[in-house]
């Protein structure tokens, strides 16, 4: 998948994230084997991307240039 | 849809910063850890002895405000303002805790202070 | 069998359109009465949050949106084979159905806006001092000039609270013509005046457009961002929580949340 890196992909990532993380339905329950436990350590949104390499590309990433899939 | 871009803007790179400053970068919960649950009690009281000042403050700005005080009773009460402050920057300090983790959230109410 | 869960739909009928999931995998609806589960299959546990998992989360939940009501789940909720799934839709029945319907043909906006805190302040500062003075004896005792620190400071707070109540209150009134209902966020941070959703009928969706970009084009000092139309993440309302709460517990912390809603300001700007 090539995608351009801008910023407004960056700011549209974090819309989804804070949605996705944040909001929507909670399951409770014994049935429920993992949610992400965001709520325990909350280091930002940007941090919380375990993979490094997409850090670095949405940090400081040319502004043309393909990206490539987080491994 | 996500492809497409869903978000639109002309200050992108304002918007980002404002988001991630929104967001804590401190823990949520206090830490049951034993190691640290000494430090995780002494923020739960500071916390509380915060909340209490704080409001303690503003209900004086308030009477202040109303114009309801005498010379005397301003006095009094920037006195123990003041040492109220001084105190909790000593025991701050005593426990090596920064303003900003003196703080509890509520979940759906936001944060206490 | 572990099954991840991308979100409820009010369908029981299985999913005509091929969507592709995490791992690569085909979602599927398990259907219970007359609402649904989509899932997929996964293999592995999710390690952490990456980047292409939510988003893949998200794409599903949005191709989901296209043609059914879709309460969205949060991402990474995994559930322990089809038996708990069901006995889970059992327990959420209600809740699930009475969100669908309330979520019936509606849409979620975002709408961000970044004001000029620190000119915003710097004006403020010269109004207080051009007005009229609040003469507080500055006779040199140090509680007396605490006092007077501390009392300018809060009056300089309390109009930057008062300015941004009147600049949401003005687009708020806009917004909330076409909007079933709301939730605001004032001053997140001190330049992030508002961060609100709205929740929006699909055929006022132009027309709530169409009142952002008056809102937009009416004060130039002021930065905005406008997102959606996204699933209603931030109007789903659960209150079971399993076993914990009998159904008449339930109908008053129903009361309780809609009244802390209020209390935070979604209503009351």
């Amino acid at each position: 998948m090539h995608n351009v890196v801008t910023k407004s992909k960056d700011v549209t990532l974090l819309e989804v994230l804070d949605r996705v993380l944040e909001k929507g339905v909670v399951i409770s329950g014994d049935a429920v084997i993992s949610v992400a436990d965001v709520d325990l350590i909350y280091l930002g949104l940007k941090v919380l991307l375990s993979s490094v390499e997409t850090m670095e590309k949405l940090r400081g990433a040319p502004i043309t240039g393909p990206m490539q899939e987080p491994t | 849809m996500i492809a497409n871009g869903i978000v639109e803007t002309d200050s992108a790179e304002e918007f980002i910063e404002e988001i991630e400053k929104s967001q804590d970068v401190l823990p949520k919960k206090i830490n049951a850890n034993p190691q640290t649950v000494e430090k995780g009690l002494a923020k739960l009281v500071l916390t509380l002895i915060e909340l209490i000042r704080k409001l303690l403050e503003k209900q004086a700005m308030r009477r202040v405000e109303a114009g309801s005080l005498s010379d005397e009773q301003i006095e009094n009460m920037g006195e123990t303002l003041m040492k109220l402050e001084s105190k909790m920057e000593e025991l701050k300090q005593i426990f090596g805790l920064k303003d900003e983790e003196l703080n509890l959230n509520l979940g759906p109410l936001g944060d206490l202070m | 069998m572990k099954l991840y869960l991308y979100g409820i739909i009010d369908s029981s009928d299985q999913i005509k359109e091929s969507i592709y999931g995490l791992e690569g995998v085909g979602v599927y609806n398990i259907s219970f009465r007359d609402i649904g589960a989509v899932v997929s299959e996964i293999s592995q546990p999710i390690q952490g949050v990456t980047e292409g998992a939510v988003l893949e989360h998200e794409t599903v939940v949005e191709k989901l949106m296209a043609n059914f009501t879709i309460l969205p789940v949060r991402f990474q909720t995994i559930i322990d084979g089809r038996d708990n799934l069901l006995s889970m839709m059992q327990s959420y029945y209600k809740d699930f159905k009475d969100n669908l319907a309330r979520l019936y043909n509606k849409l979620e906006f975002g709408i961000k806006v970044i004001w000029p805190a620190d000119k915003v302040k710097e004006n403020i500062i010269k109004a207080l001092n051009e007005g009229e003075q609040r003469v507080l004896e500055s006779d040199g005792s140090a509680s007396k000039r605490f006092i007077k620190e501390k009392f300018e400071k809060y009056k300089i707070d309390k109009e930057f609270e008062t300015k941004a109540d009147k600049f949401i209150k003005v687009m708020d009134i806009f917004f909330s013509k076409f909007a079933a209902e709301k939730k605001l966020e004032k001053l997140k941070t001190r330049d992030l005046l508002l961060d609100a959703v709205y929740l929006v009928e699909k055929d006022k969706e132009n027309d709530f457009r169409e009142a952002f970009e008056h809102i937009k084009s009416a004060d130039p000092n002021l930065k905005y961002l406008f997102s959606g139309p996204w699933p209603p993440y931030n109007f789903v309302v659960l209150l079971r929580k399993t076993g914990l709460l009998r159904d008449t517990e339930q109908a008053d912390l129903f009361d309780k949340v809609t009244r802390c809603q209020t209390l935070v300001g979604a209503d009351s700007i």
